[in-house]
């Protein structure tokens, strides 16, 4: 008998069975391992809000500000911040910088001068759901994510908010935010007071084009209609909110009051759109480089992007329709746990002083949310001041919709179906 | 110390393979093991996640309702895997046999792109396969591409991609195996009358040269079966005269334990990729590894994405077990042995 035919009829060993009931044992822990629910612990409370209705003086504000808003199941943070920077984590191209070092942004320069208080910006942001895949373990831990300011776009801000991961505001702390915010921002179904977002920077979505191969466009019908000219070189945006939100206006239907029923219409006529032919793909900012390169002729887009591509490619075109385009904004925001949030409050609101504004503006290009900053532009760069991408006149911002809030179960609903005209549901 | 270890001559290789052990069950086993218990799970992100061997109904559901994505990635995967080979043997072999003393040169071309990112390198690729870009837009001028045809926000551009990213990953191993072929070995077969291998070289030529410029053709649109012909007799001269028995007899079976290990570091990941079919695809490209994104990112829906994910590794392990035994790991340490 070989020392192999020794072994190979050993029924099961004794080191293989104290193997197999570890192996168990740690089964049966990690089974009890669910996550908890967070709604369930929320405790409601009220925020001060009081200095707000001094500072804005309106009556749909001051009304908001006796609405109890949903708080967080952490305890308030200490009023002193811990020792160190601020940490503030950012898209890409949303804060000026200084044209001859790229790593300079001369307003936090300028911020840390005048308060003492250092502030590390990263750009860590490209996506929402990405970088809420990072914070969510920490606060859903309630433990520190490592940032004191976060810029979430509405509908991610909404979602943190209900699951109460990100702390109010201490409006004393605040006062140009208060005075200078402007109204169209006020009210929003998902934070009645504002008193845990601040609007960063606001952008249009409308309709891109390049005219020379599409003739001239003001409706949003054209990303339903079959013509050779842009049949199969239209691209949508992979954004929820804003394809199926500018479906909906074309539709007849309003974004501010999302059902499932009018999210089951919008997705037939995408799903009608792709079966003909039109739709190339869905995409993020990549169109503007498929519009640039004369992959696709028409795209929606949003203004911020087409400011620059009207730079590069100076035929194409940026139109709000007639049904309408939609608003979005990305928001400042604290989360919980954050150790400097009486700094990251004073970072916030140095950005609502309208010289500072102004200045993030004549870089940045989006839509910005403080009074007065086009103003105080206008004695910097007045083609940036004028230009109606960048400050709308008040009859394009009247034809803004703001997408309306949706439930947990509601946004799971039209994320799945959405999925099926992006392709991967 | 020295006596300990002779006696229990277990101890030494365990102390060396634990650090190795350690780092795959702390980084590897206990996350699957934690994905495979989220697979279990039911609810959602704001009402909490529960466990319950009853939601096992989640593979069923997740297998069915996106069979055709994992279909569609084993194909995918698989042609590329394949283009993958076709171009990197041969470059190899002219690196490995013909390089001489630019040898370490051409080995540090083929992995230069690796110095730039990934994204990068895919997003300079819808550069060139632009509509109007420095490759279509002259074919276009000239005419022998119709003006509507495009390359990019097609499957082909999916499969080029990944292709491309990963050719290194096939070169390397296949290099490696080639260089290690004794050429005297090479060199006494050719001793022993073996010559050009003609028939087989013929039909290998034809049917590779056919198949892919059939595909080309149809891709074009401009008449597969003409292309085919074109072809199948270009591959044929080529197969006819440059193929030798030599090759087929003795270099390529010594090769064979490079182009498996090629064939694995490129078909394993381009299965999960999701990059080029984001960036180089349309709405009818998407793969296996958008769809975990999309259900895990967007939707929050931890069980079914865990559940995508889990069927994914145990399919790709099974996979890997046929492969091996067809190709034959005792070959492989046999070749291993002869060389």
């Amino acid at each position: 008998m070989t020392t192999n035919d020794k072994f190979a009829g050993t029924p099961i060993s004794r080191r293989r069975l104290l193997q197999g009931s570890a192996l168990m044992g740690v089964a049966a822990f990690l089974a009890a391992c669910g996550t908890k629910g967070t709604s369930a612990t929320v405790a409601p409370s009220a925020a001060p809000t009081t200095a707000a209705s001094a500072g804005s003086g309106q009556a749909a504000a001051s009304s908001a500000a006796s609405v109890a808003p949903t708080a967080t199941p952490v305890p308030t943070p200490a009023p002193t911040d811990a020792a160190g920077a601020i940490n503030w984590a950012n898209w890409t191209y949303y804060i000026d910088v200084d044209p001859k070092d790229q790593k300079k942004h001369p307003t936090l320069d300028a911020f840390t001068k005048s308060t003492g208080l250092e502030v590390k910006y990263q750009e860590v942001i490209d996506d929402n759901e990405s970088f809420f895949g990072t914070i969510q373990p920490q606060l859903q831990g309630g433990q520190d994510t490592g940032w004191d300011v976060i810029t979430m776009t509405d509908w991610m801000a909404a979602r943190l908010i209900r699951l109460g991961w990100v702390q109010s505001f201490n409006a004393a702390n605040m006062p140009n935010f208060v005075a200078n915010l402007k109204d169209n921002y006020k009210g929003v179904g998902w934070d009645p007071d504002g008193s845990h977002h601040a609007p960063w920077q606001s952008g249009m979505t409308g309709i891109g084009f390049d005219p020379a191969k599409t003739g001239d466009i003001t409706s949003l019908a054209v990303y339903f209609t079959v013509d050779p000219r842009w049949k199969g070189k239209t691209e949508l945006l992979s954004e929820m909110r804003d394809t199926i939100g500018l479906t909906m206006l074309h539709l007849g239907l309003d974004p501010a009051q999302p059902t499932r029923d009018a999210c089951d219409k919008a997705v037939a006529a995408l799903q009608q759109a792709k079966a003909d032919g039109i739709i190339r793909s869905l995409k993020g900012n990549s169109y503007a480089e498929d519009l640039k390169a004369g992959n696709a002729v028409l795209v929606m887009a949003w203004s911020g992007d087409m400011v620059q591509v009207l730079v590069d490619k100076p035929g194409i075109k940026f139109v709000v329709a007639d049904e309408g385009g939609m608003l979005w904004t990305d928001n400042s925001m604290i989360p919980n746990g954050a150790l400097h949030k009486n700094g990251a409050e004073k970072l916030i609101d140095y950005y609502y002083i309208p010289e500072n504004a102004a200045l993030v503006e004549d870089y940045v290009n989006y839509i910005c949310p403080c009074k007065g900053a086009d103003v105080a532009l206008k004695k910097i760069d007045p083609a940036v001041a004028t230009n109606p991408l960048i400050f709308p006149p008040d009859s394009i911002t009247a034809k803004l919709h703001i997408f309306g809030a949706l439930t947990e179960d509601d946004e799971t609903y039209f994320n799945q179906q959405f999925a099926k005209v992006i392709g991967v549901g | 110390m020295g006596t300990f270890l002779k006696r229990h001559h277990w101890v030494t290789p365990l102390a060396l393979l634990t650090p190795g052990i350690l780092w795959l069950l702390v980084f590897y086993l206990y996350p699957a093991f934690q994905m495979f218990l989220a697979s279990f799970w039911s609810g959602s992100l704001e009402k909490g996640f529960e466990f319950s061997l009853s939601n096992w109904v989640n593979y069923p559901n997740a297998i069915s309702q996106f069979a055709p994505f994992y279909v569609r990635s084993i194909v995918y995967a698989a042609a590329a895997t394949t283009t993958t080979f076709l171009i990197a043997y041969p470059l190899a072999y002219t690196i490995a046999f013909k390089g001489g003393r630019f040898k370490n040169l051409l080995l540090f071309l083929v992995v230069a792109p690796f110095f730039t990112s990934f994204l990068l390198r895919t997003l300079s690729w819808e550069i060139i396969l632009a509509d109007n870009g420095p490759i279509l837009g002259p074919l276009k001028s000239i005419g022998i591409v119709p003006s509507e045809f495009r390359i990019l926000a097609t499957p082909m551009a999916v499969i080029a991609g990944i292709t491309y990213n990963f050719l290194p990953f096939m070169t390397l191993p296949v290099y490696v195996a080639l260089e290690k072929v004794d050429n005297r070995l090479v060199e006494a077969a050719k001793d022993l009358y073996a010559g050009p291998w003609r028939p087989g070289g013929l039909i290998a030529g034809v049917l590779i040269g056919g198949v892919l410029m059939g595909v080309l053709g149809m891709v074009f649109n401009a008449g597969p079966v003409m292309f085919a012909i074109v072809g199948a007799a270009f591959g044929g001269t080529v197969g006819w005269f440059l193929i030798s028995e030599s090759f087929i007899r003795i270099t390529f079976p010594l090769s064979v334990s490079g182009v498996f290990a090629g064939g694995l570091l490129t078909f394993i990941p381009a299965i999960g990729d999701y990059v080029n079919a984001e960036l180089l695809g349309d709405t009818q490209t998407y793969m296996i590894g958008n769809v975990i994104q999309n259900k895990f990112l967007t939707q929050n829906d931890y069980p079914i994405a865990s559940a995508l994910s889990f069927t994914m590794m145990a399919g790709v392990l099974v996979v890997v077990a046929i492969y091996a035994k067809v190709l034959g790991t005792e070959e492989l340490s046999a070749a291993a042995a002869r060389a």
